[in-house]
């Protein structure tokens, strides 16, 4: 990679921001140019500075009781029912990692060839394995994940878990699509993951088709009321394989 | 008979006042003076008491930051005059960010007080990003997503609000110090 190349992506490679592969690149680049090095190290260290320097303002105390007094004048409002689960597991952290550094992905560069949905769910797929996104919810059990999307959509989709066909679920996600939520499923397939993306089809439109970009290749059907788009690194067969064992499923 | 309740839904309180101080903090670099943002700190947590039956994600922090910031940006546009009162845009601005230049000052010698005073000079749109990410360890896409900005917006805002933050640090410390 030439130094105008690496060096827009130097501020985010010091904030830690660049997916695996970008990050590699830049550090190779960066251990043969001392230019870049240079450059790179007064960021770090003016990242440093203004991490150390610039001061956080605390509430008041007197502000935290103006607060709850202020609350406490008011009728509270039903809360939505809120889980927390941790994001990460090793294994996921492996298996989005391994998948990271055998796609050669970076994000923003596939936007031309598909339609939006087609685009986006590629989007989806990329940012799920950047560190920190793959699920929000983890567990391979689905009637842990198929509960923990209620109340954050209004619709249920169907949660099934592929594993005696090789796609073992490993959680789920609230993601966008189409401008709505949609439900995000996560499985694994051997190293690999498959992100499949469920929301409510609009009417009369049912359509199966697939699309390839950047090495990803995506899967879409309609069922039962939905829309299905399975997205991932794997062989489109493979995917064929995962569409038609989860349409056979829930069903 | 026991009636337990296992998984009662965690309060509004439990969900949002841990994040009372990264709520200060946003309002008080935004506006700049602290008494405006008590004040606007307690109107945000009315406004998300009042919506917090349609809070359904998991992030309580940038939920409660985006109504945090929602109303310190009417109250900057409400003072109407100031440099707020002009209209942003990302590309009017075109300084150079080149990161080769963040060497021109010797970061470790820079005053804590010099720091503020220079970021407090930057506009709203860079300070929010810098606060948020250098002071809060915000990650991009949570910026975006509290800001409505791509995350590509969020980081050329970052590197030119740095770059600006570094311009502002120069012009302060070629001026004599103040009586």
């Amino acid at each position: 990679m030439t130094c105008d190349s690496i060096r827009p992506l130097l501020e985010a490679h010091a904030d830690g921001e660049l997916d695996l592969v970008r990050q590699l690149e830049v550090e190779a680049h960066l251990a043969a140019c001392p230019a870049c090095a240079a450059a790179a190290s007064a960021l770090a260290a003016r990242r440093a500075a203004l991490r150390g320097a610039l001061p956080r303002f605390p509430a008041p105390e007197a502000l935290r009781g103006r607060v709850l007094s202020g609350l406490g004048a008011v009728t509270p409002a039903p809360a939505a029912k809120v889980v927390r689960f941790p994001v990460w597991t090793p294994a996921a952290l492996a298996a989005a990692l391994a998948a990271a550094a055998l796609l050669g992905f970076s994000w923003g560069s596939h936007r031309s060839r598909s339609d939006a949905r087609f685009a986006e769910a590629f989007g989806d797929h990329a940012r799920s394995l950047q560190a920190g996104h793959l699920v929000d919810v983890v567990s391979t059990d689905q009637h842990t994940v198929k509960p923990w999307f209620m109340g954050k959509l209004d619709f249920s989709p169907p949660v099934l878990d592929l594993a005696s066909s090789g796609f073992p679920l490993a959680g789920g996600r609230l993601e966008r699509i189409d401008g709505r939520a949609a439900a995000a499923l996560v499985f694994h397939r051997r190293l690999h993951v498959v992100n499949l993306l469920i929301w409510p089809a609009d009417a009369g439109r049912a359509t199966t088709r697939e699309e390839r970009a950047n090495g990803f290749n995506a899967a879409s059907w309609s069922q039962g009321g939905l829309n299905f788009l399975a997205v991932s690194e794997i062989p489109m067969a493979d995917l064929e394989t995962f569409a038609a064992a989860y349409r056979a499923q829930a069903r | 008979m026991e009636a337990s309740v296992p998984h009662a839904p965690p309060t509004f309180e439990q969900l949002m006042l841990p994040h009372l101080d990264a709520a200060y903090n946003l309002a008080r670099w935004l506006l700049r003076d602290p008494h405006d943002a008590e004040d606007a700190v307690q109107d945000a947590f009315l406004r998300a008491h009042g919506a917090f039956g349609r809070f359904r994600g998991t992030e309580g922090r940038a939920w409660l930051l985006t109504i945090v910031r929602n109303v310190c940006y009417t109250r900057l546009r409400e003072r109407s005059r100031g440099p707020e009162a002009v209209a942003f845009q990302d590309e009017v601005h075109g300084l150079g960010d080149d990161p080769a230049e963040a060497n021109a000052v010797a970061w470790h010698e820079v005053k804590s007080a010099l720091l503020q005073a220079a970021l407090e000079r930057l506009p709203a749109e860079y300070r929010e990003v810098i606060v948020l990410h250098e002071i809060e360890g915000l990650p991009y896409r949570e910026i975006a997503g509290l800001a409505g900005i791509p995350i590509g917006t969020v980081m050329s805002r970052l590197a030119r609000g740095r770059a600006r933050l570094q311009a502002e640090l120069l012009a302060l410390a070629a001026q004599p110090p103040s009586p």
